[in-house]
């Protein structure tokens, strides 16, 4: 039997499972980094050479039958097999491909600049922000006033909550993380979301087969530019895949399953807000450093100063990610269409409107019914109800709240 | 693929129990609680029209439903 549970749910399930993953890569990768491969331009690319393995394996095993369909079903419904991406895909795939490329390296050379990056890092999660200015350009996509206020408390309260205040500051690497690193970042969610929303043989498309092929196109941007970078990093990353393999397998593993989680989350959410949920990896993050402070020899600073600054970011996050599940106002609207206006024109006009997520025309009583996704009932009126109202070819409408909603996972 | 929605009028005092049921019967995508003319509605994915007479036969069988209207989706357009 399939399970049934409410989307709102499944969304902060699996975008909170990709934050709790994302803060074991970490705690893994910093692991890696201090005993094994402590350039962090081999460190990437070894780790990238490493994923193409590791993640073929993973999608082959999760393609073997498991009763009347496959294991990766159970991590992704839409998943049927491992497959080469459709022509129409590649794109995506590439700009993708660059976008998590070009982030990764502007993280390294952060990392390589600066010993602690951790007073400059936490300003990556401005990309926040840059999901919510590129999502007011799409007029499908445009965020409420609520959903932008929600955000901007999320990406304060998530620097707050992992700065520090005792690395140095500098410039020009400020530069790289808000003209490099955070657009390479939206270039990444906002192309994985298009694929992930795009249909493939009559269904949605898979986060299994999405999250291969986007290693692939990474692995080949990045190994490319750290070989034109230095040739001999590349070389030292060759012989690093083969000598840590398996601590590298083991963290390229874990965040398979992360992207996983984050790529099925933006199918669901949008973009900029699916963002600001996996922001929380901070709060995670928080015990796992405290568990590896003995093995990594961390210093913690717990000056009261900085510890009331966490304090303040973490709450800050928590209230902010609150508030972006508390507020949504979901209806169903039905529609009866006035003589004489073809239903394929009216369709479109009511697709148009924004807050609107889905238009069927239907046989029967009705003839056409949206279903509309708002963040307040007021919202509803000025940007649905008054805009319905201006269609002329729509003779009555009737709208009903939805009070609570389950879906098929 | 067919897809439709199945509006459904509950009796009063019954709707947790309609819903309980509900949740266990194959080829539903979705179910809504709603406030309107309504109290329910269901979206149902079948391969055939035979297929979503059981549906709706299965959902008529449920108990404590004073009626069903089903409507089968010709177009759809969603993010």
């Amino acid at each position: 039997m399939r399970i049934r549970i409410r989307k709102k749910y499944l969304f902060y399930a699996l975008v909170m499972g990709s934050a709790v993953l994302g803060a074991v890569t970490a705690s893994l990768d910093s692991i890696i980094s201090q005993d094994h491969i402590p350039n962090s331009w081999v460190f990437g690319s070894a780790a990238m050479l490493v994923g193409i393995v590791v993640t073929f394996a993973i999608a082959l095993l999760l393609s073997l039958p498991l009763g009347a369909k496959n294991l990766g079903s159970r991590i992704d419904p839409s998943f049927r097999r491992l497959r080469l991406p459709r022509r129409e895909e590649v794109p995506y795939h590439l700009l993708a491909g660059i976008g998590n490329a070009v982030t990764t390296l502007g993280y390294f050379y952060v990392v390589s600049v600066f010993v602690d990056p951790s007073s400059v890092l936490p300003f990556f999660q401005v990309v926040i922000l840059y999901l919510l200015v590129v999502e007011s350009l799409s007029e499908k996509d445009a965020p409420t006033l609520a959903e932008v206020e929600s955000s901007i408390v999320v990406t304060f309260g998530a620097i707050l909550a992992s700065i520090s205040l005792t690395g140095s500051f500098n410039v020009e690497v400020l530069l790289v993380i808000f003209v490099v690193m955070n657009p390479g970042w939206v270039l990444l969610a906002i192309y994985q979301r298009k694929l992930k929303l795009m249909r493939i043989d009559g269904g949605y498309n898979d986060a299994i087969n999405i999250r291969v092929w986007n290693v692939v196109f990474t692995a080949l941007f990045l190994v490319l530019a750290v070989f034109v970078y230095n040739p001999r990093y590349f070389s030292d990353s060759l012989q690093a895949s083969v000598e840590v393999f398996w601590w590298l397998a083991l963290t390229m593993a874990v965040t398979f399953f992360a992207y996983i989680l984050y790529i099925r989350g933006l199918g669901i959410g949008k973009a900029s807000i699916t963002q600001a949920v996996k922001a929380s990896t901070i709060l995670f993050g928080i015990p796992l450093s405290l568990a590896l402070a003995d093995y990594l020899d961390y210093s913690f600073s717990a000056t009261p100063t900085l510890l009331a600054i966490k304090l303040m970011g973490i709450v800050l996050v928590v209230l902010g990610v609150s508030s972006f599940a508390l507020t949504e106002v979901k209806a169903y609207v039905f529609i009866n269409a006035k003589g004489g206006y073809a239903m394929r024109d009216l369709m479109q006009q009511v697709w148009r409107i924004r807050g609107v997520t889905s238009v069927s025309v239907l046989a029967g009583k009705y003839d056409m019914m949206a279903k509309i996704r708002i963040r307040t009932l007021g919202k509803g009126y000025e940007k649905v109800i008054r805009k319905l109202e201006d269609i002329e070819g729509i003779s009555e409408f009737n709208w009903q709240s939805i009070l609570k909603e389950w879906e098929d996972i | 693929m067919i897809k439709a929605y199945i509006m459904i009028l509950v009796y009063v005092g019954k709707l947790a129990e309609v819903l309980n049921k509900l949740r266990t019967i194959e080829h539903i995508e979705s179910i809504a609680v709603t406030a309107g003319d309504y109290d329910l509605i269901v979206k149902v994915s079948v391969d055939s029209l035979e297929t979503l007479m059981e549906v709706t036969d299965q959902i008529q069988m449920v108990g404590n439903i004073k009626r069903t209207t089903t409507t089968v989706i010709e177009k759809e357009i969603s993010v």
